[in-house]
């Protein structure tokens, strides 16, 4: 009998959230000391992370970890609770670790209702680690939707000005997308004749289906995640829910939400239909390329520094979302590798622009500069979340994103040359934003603004260290995905 | 009994039920209104009735027995809707269904 | 027992020390009461990366057919059925041959001698942790640049390099000049970056599937010294996309070495300090560009109508950028134009097959350019202007600049024996023997000849311009003087460089150096001048360039253009850059950010209106939805009434209807 870890580890989580609700003004060190024990709980999964080729104990093929036990059983149709990780989901869990315990610091001096605030965010990290670990179609969906609401509160009651209207707009996209993703999703075991909602079954069931079956559950699976990536044009909410949100939520929300997306596509779409990927390839390559180039031009475009970090997302999802569409092994690798270093690096300029906003009051590009010689600690996390969004080597983003256009070449050949156009223009609004903000003569800085705190610096700091590891040493990542699915990969 | 024509039973309760969905629609006066209803159900219960008596044996009982309920159904309804009469009439000091209409929003 | 060229495998120190030199003085630094030290510490380890870059350069000179390679696997792929059958691994390491030892001395010794001369240069200046912490992660990228193994490793150095170019040349970032300059640098490198990437794609893809190792099993991309270039045999068929990727290497390069069109960034790159225009942006990272296309050739191979792309650009931007020398009146800019031109030479040569000519060139160039800058530096240093019309008679009180800045002249102009004569007399002969197979190269010949003329009379107009003359023109300059020692060694130690780095080429270790660098697979390079006449005529222009400019400038005379001139409007459109600045401005300022505002205009309001207009229409919908709520019984009774008849209707007459018509089960 092997230690339940997956099952152990949503229980602590679980646990966790509802002490820190409780906590009321300890509600900080609890969630620090929950995010302690998920990061020790992580580890003991990689540890156990069977890893190619296959684990053979495993209850789920090519799952390390499974755990399944009946939860509804019906003559005709067995629902499970099943979890088990793969080497994407692993990966995607290390993301959520690490930003958890770095929100959770970043935060430290939330004085708005804390415990509220820190249980929220945990709650956001449970529902996103469900996520990543459920293998059967109504758990994923319940875990999906359990990030859902934590979000809408963090957004609505923390959030800026227009919160209102921000948590509104995004609970309602993301809640019709889900709609349309659960009618997918019960299509699909309905259709794969399968007689219970696991992921194997369904699987098995669903890959043998003909093309226009498939298209059609692609398309609407495709929806249903796209909307979450944010696809263009779908993704009006992700800008405004980002400038409301706190920055705790803006950083999970980019970190974490939007993977839930790429990871529920490989999950769910790619790897279950692949015919019906086939089909849709074109569709997915056109939405792909209209948010690559959209998401950077529009950042061009913005004065608001949380604005312009969220169309970057918009521009790196849509790499992410080229990367799977284009399905190749390589491909699915580099959109997976992506997929985390987005999730650190937009969590460090998010949190640098809170700090932004914390320290001088306004995150207008055009009205604050110069800031440097005020905030030297400030401005340094920028230059280096800026650079590493922008791709520079020995940082992150940069083995993500040259595998990704490598696997582009290989896939479209000289198609490769619209993203890599984009990479100029994600680099002169990146260059442009910091030669305004952060050089020039000061303009616009209140009396008595000083440096940030040190939890803020320390929360980015981990950020830091993580983007430059992951930056010199990308293999570590990209041996545990391809360690992952013996679920066939394309070919290279 | 088989004797007995189908087409006064029916079109006696179709009367019936005409006359009580007419007084539904046009009465203001509450316990009219209550009096529309309780014709309208009547027809239904007649029918009931004569289905049993020319269906016959056994089987007819089935209607009879439901008839009997219907009746107990309508007295209750009765109460509970007189018991509203009292209580509207206390509250407002009429009895006036059409301006009753707070339940609108 | 120990020798020089155990030392091969030791290459990776040199870029070591720097990143410590990087770590500590950064860090540490900012701790400092007085800076100074922190200033000689940086010096200090440049100092010893310099003992390393020197002995491994002189293990080299000692036996030139060596070459070490010294690999790690960077990240390895084990064997997955489907994604790589035979597993897949990524390489790093250090490659010394002739041609990194060459670059790695280089590096070391211009690298030393700038941090030196900054201690005198720098003094006054703030926030010098910063400028040593980020000048030593630039030589510390460099050196990795030159001695990386494989085109992954290039290229992450390569982008490192550039972002330290970019914060040495917003050094003084509180200028808004400054920092333009920077964004602007960055961007148009980042053109030829984005082009030099889907290169490596193409040469990396076109390895793995027709490798010698044949599929992914392709152990890493490294240059192999000894052998032919991989890529020879497929580019006897003039393969279309091995000449796209071609391009892209020479897209790359021209974005690093300034090549026209993407030459715009490197003259404003001025606005950094003069020590880094000297190291970076004349001696050693524009060079990186050469570099690439030397390391190219040599490894893998151009095809034909990519060496005829090259030449073209190589042999246009040299006389191009010349031309805007001419007349500009900023000592650092003319410098700067001038190191474009002679970057030009460089690709002229590496594109008509002859990489170790152009690396000679960029090896003597290196010397005399920085000399030329840092010399510029110290009359910088002393009177605290960069307008040359400002200056005049400073040979008097600075005779150490005025004659260093002469012997850099003197070499650039190429005046033999000086260094630049030797050198660039081997581009042109090189060029010139290439004529009668490739007639197509003719035009770019002759613009490469003509101007050896203008850069004569450009270098020497700001020599009189400065140096000539008996005051200054601008009578409140300060009283000029010479900087202190730590100034002037660099001075002096480059001087000789500049006078004697171009006899080299007549020893017969350097020339084998240059031989083995060509390896299997380079034309081997032409020894001093070949072909006499060309070698007359290119000195005879030389000497005529500096005849004029000591005509028109001479003695502290001011040439002064009529307005009236029918030459004035080629003098504005030299100054103003042949409006090539303007253009760029345009199409990033006005033609990308319209667009950008257009596309938000397009997201806020109809994309996003979009959405409004549904939530509207809903409400709308419903306000109406709301008001057949009466609240009276008897309309609700009316509702279920008229539900009732129709469904009535539906079962009796409809549905009927259907099922005649198509059928039911």
């Amino acid at each position: 009998m092997t230690l339940p870890i997956l099952s152990l580890t949503i229980l602590t989580l679980l646990v966790g959230t509802v002490a820190t609700f409780l906590a009321g003004s300890r509600a900080r060190w609890v969630a620090l000391a929950t995010s302690a024990v998920f990061l020790g709980e992580i580890a003991l999964i990689f540890l156990g992370f069977s890893g190619w080729p296959g684990y053979n104990g495993a209850l789920v093929p090519g799952f390390s970890e499974s755990e399944s036990y009946v939860w509804i059983h019906l003559s005709w149709m067995r629902i499970n609770y099943t979890v088990g990780v793969d080497g994407i989901s692993l990966v995607l869990i290390l993301l959520t670790g690490i930003l958890q315990v770095a929100t959770v610091i970043y935060s430290w001096g939330e004085s708005k209702r804390p415990a509220a605030y820190f249980g929220l965010l945990l709650l956001t990290c449970l529902g996103s680690f469900g996520v990543f670990v459920a293998l059967d179609i109504l758990l994923f969906f319940l875990f999906w939707e359990a990030v859902l609401v934590p979000m809408f509160f963090l957004i609505g009651f923390w959030g800026g000005p227009q919160r209102r209207y921000a948590a509104l707009k995004f609970f309602i996209y993301t809640h019709v997308a889900s709609i349309v993703m659960l009618v997918g999703l019960l299509a699909l075991v309905f259709y794969s004749g399968s007689s219970s909602f696991d992921f194997s079954s369904v699987y098995a069931g669903a890959r043998s289906l003909s093309a226009v079956p498939q298209t059609f559950l692609f398309l609407a699976l495709f929806f249903g995640f796209g909307v979450k990536f944010p696809m263009v044009p779908f993704h009006t909410w992700l800008p405004d829910a980002h400038v409301e949100a706190p920055t705790g939520g803006s950083v999970l929300l980019a970190g974490l939400l939007l993977k839930l997306g790429g990871y529920g596509l490989i999950r769910w779409a790619v790897e279950v239909l692949p015919s019906g990927l086939h089909t849709a390839q074109p569709i997915l390559f056109f939405v792909a390329f209209l948010s690559i180039v959209w998401g950077s031009v529009l950042s061009l475009s913005q004065r608001d520094l949380k604005r312009l970090v969220a169309y970057s997302s918009i521009n790196h999802m849509g790499i992410v979302l080229l990367a799977i569409a284009l399905d190749s092994s390589l491909g699915l690798i580099a959109a997976v590798l992506l997929m985390f270093a987005h999730g650190i690096v937009s969590g460090l300029l998010f949190m640098s622009s809170g700090s932004v906003h914390h320290t001088f009051g306004s995150r207008d590009i055009a009205s604050i500069g110069g800031i440097t010689p005020t905030t030297p600690a400030l401005s340094t996390l920028i230059m280096t979340g800026s650079l590493a969004s922008l791709g520079l080597p020995a940082l992150i983003s940069f083995p993500a994103e040259f595998t990704a256009l490598l696997a582009t070449w290989n896939g479209l050949s000289y198609w490769v040359f619209l993203p890599l156009a984009i990479l100029v223009v994600t680099a002169a609004f990146y260059l442009w934003m910091m030669q305004r903000l952060l050089f020039g003569t000061p303009r616009g800085i209140p009396a008595g603004a000083h440096d940030i705190p040190w939890y803020e610096g320390a929360g980015m700091g981990i950020l830091v260290a993580f983007t430059v590891l992951f930056g010199i040493l990308p293999g570590l990542l990209v041996n545990v995905i391809v360690s992952s699915p013996i679920h066939g990969w394309p070919g290279p | 009994m088989s004797g007995l024509p189908i087409v006064g039973f029916v079109g006696l309760s179709a009367a019936l039920l005409a006359v009580g969905i007419f007084g539904i629609l046009t009465r203001r006066n509450f316990i009219l209104l209550l009096i529309a209803i309780e014709i309208a159900m009547n027809a239904g219960i007649l029918n009931f009735v004569y289905f049993a008596a020319y269906t016959g044996g056994t089987a007819g009982l089935t209607g009879q027995a439901i008839a009997v309920v219907l009746v107990g159904f309508a007295a209750t309804e009765v109460a509970v809707g007189l018991a509203i009469v009292l209580a509207l009439n206390r509250l407002r000091g009429s009895i006036n269904v059409a301006e009753a209409t707070e339940l609108r929003r | 027992m120990v020798s020089l060229a155990d030392l091969f495998g030791y290459a990776f120190l040199v870029p070591l020390l720097m990143v410590l030199s990087f770590v500590i003085v950064g860090l540490a630094g900012t701790r400092l009461k007085r800076f100074e030290w922190g200033g000689w510490l940086a010096v200090g380890f440049a100092g010893a990366a310099l003992v390393v870059g020197v002995l491994i350069a002189a293990a080299e000179l000692m036996d030139p057919s060596r070459y070490t390679n010294v690999q790690f696997t960077w990240f390895h792929l084990p064997a997955a059925p489907g994604v790589f059958p035979n597993g897949f691994s990524l390489v790093a390491g250090t490659l010394v041959d002739p041609i990194s030892a060459l670059m790695l001395l280089v590096v070391t010794v211009v690298g030393f001698l700038v941090m030196l001369y900054s201690i005198g240069y720098m003094h006054h200046d703030h926030g010098l942790p910063r400028y040593y912490a980020e000048l030593s992660l630039f030589l510390a990228a460099m050196s990795g640049l030159v001695i990386a193994n494989n085109l992954f490793e290039f290229f992450l150095f390569w982008e490192l390099v550039g972002v330290c170019s970019y914060f040495l040349i917003g050094f003084y970032y509180e200028k808004p000049s400054a920092s333009s300059a920077a964004k602007e640098a960055f961007l148009v490198t980042r053109v030829g970056d984005v082009m030099f990437l889907l290169g490596i794609f193409i040469y990396f893809y076109y390895y793995a599937t027709t490798g010698p190792s044949g599929g992914w099993a392709a152990n890493g991309f490294v240059f192999v010294r000894g052998t032919t270039p991989f890529l020879a045999g497929a580019m006897g068929g003039q393969s279309t996309v091995l000449t796209v990727a071609g391009i892209m290497i020479l897209g790359g390069a021209a974005g690093k070495s300034a090549q026209f069109p993407l030459h715009v960034w490197l003259p404003d790159a001025m606005e950094g300090p003069t020590t880094v225009s000297a190291l970076i942006h004349a001696a050693t990272m524009v060079a990186a560009g050469v570099y690439l296309l030397a390391v190219t050739s040599l490894f893998i191979g151009f095809t034909s109508t990519d060496q005829l792309a090259i030449v073209a650009v190589g042999g246009f931007t040299t006389f191009f950028a010349a031309t805007m020398a001419v007349v500009h009146p900023d000592i650092k800019r003319v410098i700067a134009y001038s190191t474009i031109s002679q970057l030009g030479y460089m690709v002229l040569a590496v594109g008509a097959g002859f990489a170790m000519v152009g690396l000679f060139h960029l090896f003597t160039h290196a010397f005399f350019k920085a000399l030329l800058f840092l010399a510029a530096g110290s009359v910088i240093h002393a009177v605290g202007t960069q307008d040359l019309f400002k200056m005049g008679g400073l040979r008097k009180s600075m005779r150490v600049t005025a004659a260093a800045f002469a012997i850099g002249g003197l070499a650039l102009a190429g005046i033999p024996p000086f260094a630049g004569f030797w050198s660039k007399d081997d581009v042109l002969s090189a060029v010139y023997s290439q004529l009668p197979s490739h007639p197509a190269y003719w035009p770019f010949f002759v613009l490469a000849v003509a101007a050896v003329f203008l850069t004569a009379y450009y270098i020497f107009r700001a020599w009189f311009l400065a140096f000539s003359g008996d005051k200054p023109r601008d009578p409140t300059l300060p009283h000029a003087h010479e900087g202190p020692w730590v100034m002037q060694v660099p001075l002096v130690v480059l001087s000789a460089f500049a006078v004697g780095a171009g006899l080299f080429i007549f020893w017969p270790n350097f020339q084998g150096l240059l031989l083995h660098g060509a390896g299997a697979a380079g034309i081997p390079p032409v020894y001093g001048p070949a072909d006499l006449a060309l070698s007359a005529t290119s000195v005879f222009l030389g000497v005529a360039g500096i005849g004029l400019a000591w005509a028109l400038w001479g003695h502290g005379k001011v040439f002064v253009l009529a307005d009236s001139s029918p030459v004035q409007p080629l003098r504005r459109l030299l100054l103003n850059r042949y409006y090539f600045k303007v253009g760029f401005d345009w199409i990033g300022a006005k033609g990308v950010y319209t667009v950008a505002r257009a596309a938000d205009f397009v997201d806020r309001f109809v994309i996003d209106g979009t959405v409004h207009g549904f939530e509207r229409m809903f409400a709308e919908l419903s306000d109406r939805l709301r008001r057949i709520q009466t609240g009276v019984v008897s309309d609700y009774a009316a509702y279920v009434v008229a539900g009732l008849i129709a469904v009535f209707v539906l079962l009796l007459f409809v549905a009927p209807y259907l099922v005649a018509k198509f059928g039911g089960g």
